[in-house]
């Protein structure tokens, strides 16, 4: 069988394809996993909430446990720099407001960089 | 073929690709719901079933990588195989040409090779991790692969194979000049690439799915292959209904893919034999 052949062969492009796939995807992760999370937290009408306390937990085998806090600042802007995790819950506590509802935030690989979306919101207002 | 034959081989055929059909279907529900159940977080106690997967997502597979040390298990369970699988074709194929010689004592040889097939590995499994202890092979990937680095079946697949090969070119080989090692590698081997493919795919499948026997060798966690993995992750997880089956999706796929890109030699390989005169 000459080079060119078994260069296209099913053996050589399906376990080449799986490593190029995986590569890539490795790449990815190299430059998207420094355990960023950032949101905002707001309350019921809608306005930014500063200085809530914003809880991370991050999963167990089975639970979740607390591993880090941030504070919002006065736009309801809060951020962790250090996640570690591929699956974790945010919750904001705040004076007056009591605590949000907990969110649960499902990741594609440990300590990747998020920005939610949706913020945090409590059940009162101001 | 005439028109009348046509019309009464129509519905024979039919018949015969419906019973293919319901056969297949069978076969492959299973897989279907350990799919299905993968990507959903659904109880598949829940009644009555749900045939279509409810809001599908693939974050079992990335919690089954990062709840256990997955990609160590995965590790451990591709360098086994590897070993098995070179072990077989390499091993297999010199006891196979050996075979198809002549020499004092063959047949005995065959009829201890066929009666060794009726013990169940159970059976010797206590001797067997005597020798790999008395080796020092336990808890070591050589150890792991060791019973499986030669299979009598695989054996007799390459006997069969090397059988079909006319004596005439292995006599011309010889006279040639070409050694006896030089002859399996350069004109048997090439010429029984359906046994080596039947070779690669069972003693990779049989490798990858072995239990018993890491579970008996291994002492050292980080040593453990797929299958003692998914019973470790099976005791230690709760409500995994999801992440289960993601694993067991996790751990046929490659099987799957070897089988796939093979098959066609396989299927052959263990024909050959079987219409051989």
């Amino acid at each position: 069988m000459s080079v060119r052949r078994q260069l296209v062969s099913r053996w050589v492009i399906v376990p080449g394809g799986i490593a190029v796939v995986t590569l890539v995807w490795l790449a990815y992760v190299a430059a998207h996993d420094h355990g960023v999370v950032e949101g905002r937290v707001v309350d019921r009408s809608g306005r930014p909430v500063g200085g809530a306390s914003v809880m991370l937990f991050e999963r167990g085998f089975v639970t979740h446990q607390e591993r880090g806090r941030a504070t919002s600042d006065a736009d309801g802007a809060f951020r962790f720099t250090d996640n570690r995790s591929h699956s974790i819950q945010l919750e904001a506590e705040a004076p007056g407001l009591g605590r949000s509802e907990r969110r649960v935030v499902r990741l594609w690989f440990a300590a990747q960089d998020v920005k939610l979306v949706e913020p945090l919101r409590f059940a009162t207002s101001k | 073929m005439a028109e009348s034959t046509i019309r009464r081989a129509t519905p024979l055929l039919a018949l015969r690709h419906l019973a293919l059909v319901v056969v297949s279907f069978v076969m492959l529900v299973p897989f279907y719901w350990v799919l299905k159940t993968a990507i959903t977080n659904e109880n598949i106690y829940a009644y009555p079933p749900g045939i279509l997967p409810r809001e599908p997502h693939l974050y079992n597979f990335v919690d089954v990588w990062y709840l256990i040390p997955f990609p160590r298990y995965l590790a451990n369970s591709i360098i086994v195989s590897t070993i098995a699988v070179i072990g077989n074709v390499v091993f297999n194929a010199l006891a196979g040409y050996a075979l198809t010689r002549d020499f004092p004592g063959r047949r005995a040889v065959l009829a201890l090779f066929l009666s060794c097939m009726l013990i169940p590995f159970q059976a010797a499994i206590i001797p067997a991790y005597l020798v790999t202890a008395k080796m020092g092979l336990l808890n070591t990937y050589f150890g792991l692969a060791f019973p499986l680095l030669s299979t009598i079946v695989c054996i007799f697949v390459f006997k069969a194979a090397f059988e079909a090969v006319p004596r005439s070119l292995i006599d011309a080989a010889r006279i040639d000049g070409l050694s006896e090692w030089r002859i399996i590698v350069r004109v048997l081997l090439p010429l029984s690439k359906p046994a080596i493919a039947t070779n690669v795919i069972l003693s990779f499948i049989w490798s990858w799915n072995n239990f018993l026997w890491p579970l008996l060798i291994t002492r050292d966690p980080l040593m453990q292959t797929l299958p003692l993995g998914l019973a470790r992750f099976l005791s230690y997880m709760e409500d995994t209904t999801g992440a289960l089956y993601a694993f067991a999706v996790m751990v046929l796929v490659p099987s799957i893919l070897v089988f796939l890109m093979a098959q066609k030699e396989f299927i052959r390989g263990l024909t050959s034999g079987a219409t051989k005169g």
